[in-house]
C-alpha cells in the first residue's frame, strides 16, 4: 500500500496504472512521471521501495496540481462565469449544456434523469 | 477552434472610437453597441455599454474579470419562462 498525494492508495497494479487512481493525473501524466523517475514500466505499486515512493510524491507535489487543489481550481472556473452573468454562467446555473449542444432530446448527463411532465394530459384511446 | 494569437483579439474598430469618446465626455452615459461578436477589452473596464440583443439594449457594466469575453455573452437573445405544464402543475 503506498499513498500518495493524500488519500490514494493505488493496489498492486503497475505505477503507471496506479498513478490514475489520483484525481488529475491520467494515462498521460502517469507515463510522464515514471518516465522521469526511470521507473521500469513493468514494476508494481508494491515493488516500489520507500525511496521511490517518496520520489514520486515530491515530484507530484513540486509539478502537478491534483485531488483538493485541482477540484478547488475547477470549481473556482465554474463560480466565476456564474458570478460574471454570461451565457456559460448562466448554463451552469441552470444545469444546463454549456457548449451549445442540443437540449430538446439528450443532454441527459447534465439535466438528470428524466421527469415525466406534472400534469400533462394522458392519451386515451 | 481557438483563434489566432497573431491576429490579435477580434474587436469592430468603431468600438474603440465609440469607447474614447465615451471617456472623453466624462459623463456616464450607455454606449449604445450592436456588435455583440466584440470582445472585450482592458480599455473597456468601467465603462457601461447597451449591448443589443435583438429586442432591447442590455446594460452591460464592464469589469475587469469580463474582458477577453464577447459582448453578446452578456446580452441573453433568448427568453425561457418554462413549460405551461410545469406552472399548471406549480398552480395546482
Amino acid at each position: 500500500m503506498a499513498r500518495i498525494a493524500g488519500v490514494n492508495i493505488p493496489t498492486n497494479k503497475r505505477v503507471t496504472i496506479g498513478l490514475r487512481y489520483i484525481y488529475g493525473i491520467g494515462p498521460t501524466k502517469a507515463d510522464e512521471i515514471c518516465r522521469q523517475l526511470a521507473i521500469p514500466e513493468a514494476k508494481r505499486v508494491n515493488q516500489l521501495s520507500d525511496e521511490e515512493v517518496l520520489r514520486i510524491r515530491e515530484l507530484i507535489d513540486k509539478d502537478y496540481r491534483v485531488e483538493g487543489d485541482l477540484r478547488r481550481e475547477v470549481a473556482m472556473n465554474i463560480k466565476r462565469l456564474m458570478d460574471l452573468g454570461c451565457y456559460r454562467g448562466l448554463r451552469h446555473r441552470r444545469g444546463l449544456p454549456v457548449r451549445g449542444q442540443r437540449t430538446h432530446t439528450n443532454a441527459r448527463t447534465r439535466k438528470g434523469k428524466a421527469v415525466p411532465i406534472a400534469g400533462k394530459k394522458k392519451v386515451t384511446k | 477552434m481557438a483563434r489566432s494569437v497573431w491576429k490579435g483579439p477580434f474587436v469592430d474598430g468603431y468600438l474603440l472610437a465609440k469607447a474614447d469618446a465615451a471617456r472623453a465626455s466624462g459623463r456616464n452615459e450607455i454606449i449604445r453597441i450592436w456588435s455583440r461578436r466584440s470582445t472585450i477589452l482592458p480599455q473597456f473596464v468601467g465603462l457601461t455599454f447597451g449591448v443589443y440583443n435583438g429586442h432591447k439594449f442590455l446594460p452591460v457594466q464592464v469589469t475587469e474579470n469580463m474582458v477577453g469575453h464577447k459582448f453578446g455573452e452578456f446580452s441573453p437573445t433568448r427568453t425561457f419562462t418554462g413549460h405551461a405544464a410545469d406552472r399548471k402543475a406549480k398552480r395546482a
